[in-house]
């Protein structure tokens, strides 16, 4: 974190590669159908998104703060802000959608060894292998810790058996990285190693799950006698909730910050609630009580960003306030379902259909999308656990019954 | 957004000063005094001799920028411990009123005089039962000022009041005003909070030329010099929230019921829980404001209202629960609590409520 880089000159030269290398098409708004995901089913919307692709891939800028030699750029955190400034202002599109940049890497980082770091990172930063989440079971949400799919060491390999759900995308996905048994007789966090799933090898299957929303977002992933290598066990034996736990960080920190990774519907709140609801000769929109509501609600909504930014100044400055980033999750997750349910509200009848009605607006996504965020609140642990952590680790607070 | 070493510095020495010369006793003694004092001036010429009323000033006025997250840091120490002073009124409101509203030779009258502590002055702008900006009645016409303003800061014991009026029918304007000139009748008010303020009446009082801040952008700099005031007033406010909290969750790992301690209940936990997090928001929000001034930036009205209202909703809800989670001991005046309590519900009214400040954030974002 050294401030040893001119920012000015750095700032010219990543504006000027964006300008000569992100084609025009690549700066517009992106709808969800043109997200591009990695993986061996990998495919380009148009031959832009693909000279776009492989020209950030090639740079670096797939992960941009990861290690040269694993596939990143080697930016600093500070140096990997401006990049991100640089994109925004110029609306350039992410290069690559992929869970594995978001949770994995930065989980293998800390925890492969060589040879896996070597055989993964470089694999998702080129958009090679598109990886799913395995941590959630049917018997084991909140309570985590209680997972039962289970690998038993066969010698050569590790046997799995057993099942995982809300695995994010699975039925698209190449790899899983999974939480599972390894040993039952230790006390429940004791008992748990971090093992990377090809999902071709014989005995895994996926089903993608109906949500609220109509879509299929989640699936459920099942293993039925799965033999897995033992050099895909990440960490030490029974050592896997260390990683889990690093892991989770990055998820909830990817949570609370979705602004690159949501699809940018044509849809304005403020605009629309002008539409719908009128203003005086003011510009002021004619109801009081909802035009209070929207105004706490952007109010929060930045507050959100800007103790972001106060988490990221702290930690350039190593004057981070440990108890900020545990946070984040529940105050940007909330948020967002406050926004989605003001949107509702300002659409009237127009927000009251999931399924397209042929007309040109968002609408229906709109709708959808609040279907889907009431999810936020429930994935990569609820707010009661966020409230739970925040009570114990920020405030102090002493051990009672209830779980963190 | 973080603190630079000196301002660091800066706000660990005051809040030792704090600690020992202004602690919550003080206040406690300022709100029994029979007199209608509204401030301590041997405790405000201490502060005056640390300099804090040098911090928002420019060097050729004899001050020092120590910058406004650093002014922010400090008027959260004062606000953990309820220190009565005219920090906000004078050395924030008035001398930015001053510095953006008068002339060059006005500002090398008025603001060395501030920065020593020979003068103090507090805005008066607020007229009605609710804040309404600088919408006024009060207006000098042929050279008489006539009207009624309110709930001004320490505007019993400070020595020049600078009242916001119209000047004839047209142009909003700013009159030094010396509060024993004839025609000035200062009426002191002690508010819940223990602190002094006062409301004026003013009846055919004599304005001349000279009395009026005769800068170029008065109506702008009256607009920012509010803004930067709801910004400190936030940070006091954050401070006061802080300490409540603070406060709290000591209290819940000490007190047992049940044989066993009340904070490790979940239904008390995630109340604590929530307020951490509103806490740090409005604080993101108050900081953020901060910073915005910190780079220069002149028009930071959007910013400045999502500060104030954040606060106003923090510190009102904060101190709520806080006396609730104490039981009966939080309803008591031998504890603390109630005393930030009060002070919270007296700033909410002070530069705008949340209702008020929801309303001019709306405003700044086109609807």
């Amino acid at each position: 974190m050294s401030d040893a880089f001119d920012k000015k000159a750095f700032r010219a030269e990543i504006a000027a590669w964006l300008e000569a290398n992100c084609p025009e098409s690549q700066r517009q708004p992106i709808r969800q159908a043109e997200q591009i995901w990695g993986g061996r089913r990998r495919r380009f919307p148009s031959a832009d998104a693909q000279a776009w692709f492989e020209a950030a891939r090639d740079r670096g800028f797939t992960a941009p703060e990861w290690p040269q030699e694993h596939g990143g750029a080697g930016l600093s955190p500070e140096q990997g802000k401006i990049l991100r400034q640089e994109m925004t202002r110029l609306g350039c599109r992410p290069p690559l959608y992929e869970q594995g940049i978001w949770m994995l890497g930065p989980a293998l980082l800390v925890y492969g060894n060589e040879s896996q770091k070597q055989q993964h990172l470089r694999a998702i930063c080129r958009g090679e292998i598109r990886w799913a989440q395995g941590y959630s079971e049917p018997g084991a949400g909140s309570d985590l810790a209680s997972l039962r799919t289970k690998a038993e060491d066969k010698g050569d390999h590790f046997l799995v058996n057993g099942t995982k759900i809300w695995t994010t995308k699975a039925d698209e996905a190449d790899w899983i990285f999974c939480l599972v048994r390894t040993d039952e007789t230790a006390p429940k966090q004791q008992g748990i190693s971090f093992l990377l799933i090809d999902m071709e090898t014989e005995g895994v299957s996926t089903t993608p799950i109906p949500l609220i929303s109509g879509e299929t977002e989640f699936c459920q992933t099942f293993f039925d006698n799965v033999r897995v290598p033992k050099e895909n066990l990440v960490g030490e034996l029974n050592q896997g909730w260390s990683v889990a736990k690093e892991l989770l960080k990055h998820e909830r920190k990817m949570m609370s910050n979705t602004d690159d990774m949501i699809e940018k519907l044509d849809f304005d709140l403020v605009e629309s609630a002008k539409t719908h609801f009128g203003i005086d000769s003011d510009g002021a929109l004619q109801s009081a009580e909802l035009r209070a509501r929207l105004a706490q609600h952007l109010m929060r909504d930045r507050a959100v960003k800007q103790l972001g930014e106060r988490v990221f100044w702290q930690t350039k400055a190593g004057q981070l306030d440990p108890r900020l980033p545990l946070l984040l999750k529940h105050l940007g997750t909330s948020e967002m379902q406050v926004g989605d349910e003001l949107a509702l509200e300002v659409l009237g009848k127009h927000g009251l259909s999931l399924t397209e009605t042929g007309d040109q607006s968002d609408n229906v996504k709109v709708t959808k999308r609040w279907a889907f965020d009431k999810a936020l609140t429930i994935a990569g642990g609820t707010s009661e656990i966020q409230l739970n952590i925040i009570a114990k680790r920020a405030l102090g607070l002493p051990s009672g019954e209830n779980a963190s | 957004m973080i603190l630079n070493e000196e301002q660091r510095i800066l706000q660990q020495s005051m809040a030792d000063f704090f600690e020992a010369e202004a602690p919550i006793a003080a206040l406690r003694a300022l709100r029994d005094a029979p007199s209608h004092l509204n401030f301590d001036a041997g405790l405000w010429q201490q502060m005056v001799e640390l300099g804090l009323p040098a911090l928002t000033v420019p060097e050729a006025y004899g001050g020092v920028e120590l910058g406004w997250m650093g002014l922010g840091a400090i008027c959260q120490e004062a606000g953990r411990r309820l220190v009565a002073s005219p920090l906000i009124a004078s050395a924030v409101v008035a001398q930015t009123v001053v510095m953006h509203c008068a002339s060059e030779d006005q500002c090398a009258e008025l603001l060395p005089a501030m920065v020593t502590g020979e003068l103090t002055a507090s805005l008066a702008v607020d007229e009605g039962v609710h804040f309404r900006g600088l919408a006024t009645q009060c207006q000098v016409v042929e050279g008489r000022l006539n009207g009624t303003k309110r709930l001004v800061m320490e505007g019993a014991q400070v020595s020049r009041l600078l009242l916001v009026a119209r000047r004839e029918e047209a142009s909003l304007g700013v009159v030094v005003l010396d509060p024993n000139a004839p025609g000035v009748t200062v009426t002191p008010i002690k508010l819940m909070d223990g602190r002094g303020y006062a409301d004026i009446q003013l009846r055919e009082v004599t304005v001349s030329d000279a009395d009026w801040l005769a800068g170029d952008t008065v109506e702008h700099g009256l607009e920012h010099a509010l803004a930067i005031g709801s910004v400190a007033l936030a940070a006091e406010m954050m401070g006061g929230a802080r300490e409540l909290l603070e406060r709290t969750v000591a209290y819940l790992c000490e007190r047992e019921q049940f044989g066993v301690k009340i904070g490790s209940f979940q239904a008390l936990q995630h109340r604590c829980a929530q307020l951490y997090c509103d806490l740090e928001l409005a604080q993101s929000a108050v900081d953020a404001a901060l910073t915005a001034l910190d780079h220069g930036a002149d028009n930071i009205v959007a910013l400045a209202s999502a500060a104030k209202a954040m606060a106003n909703d923090c510190f009102q809800s904060m101190s709520s629960q806080a006396v609730q989670l104490h039981g009966g001991m939080g309803v008591t005046d031998e504890m603390d609590i109630g005393l930030f309590l009060k002070r919270s519900r007296v700033c909410n009214q002070l530069l705008g409520d949340a209702d008020w400040h929801r309303r001019r954030f709306a405003e700044a974002h086109g609807f």
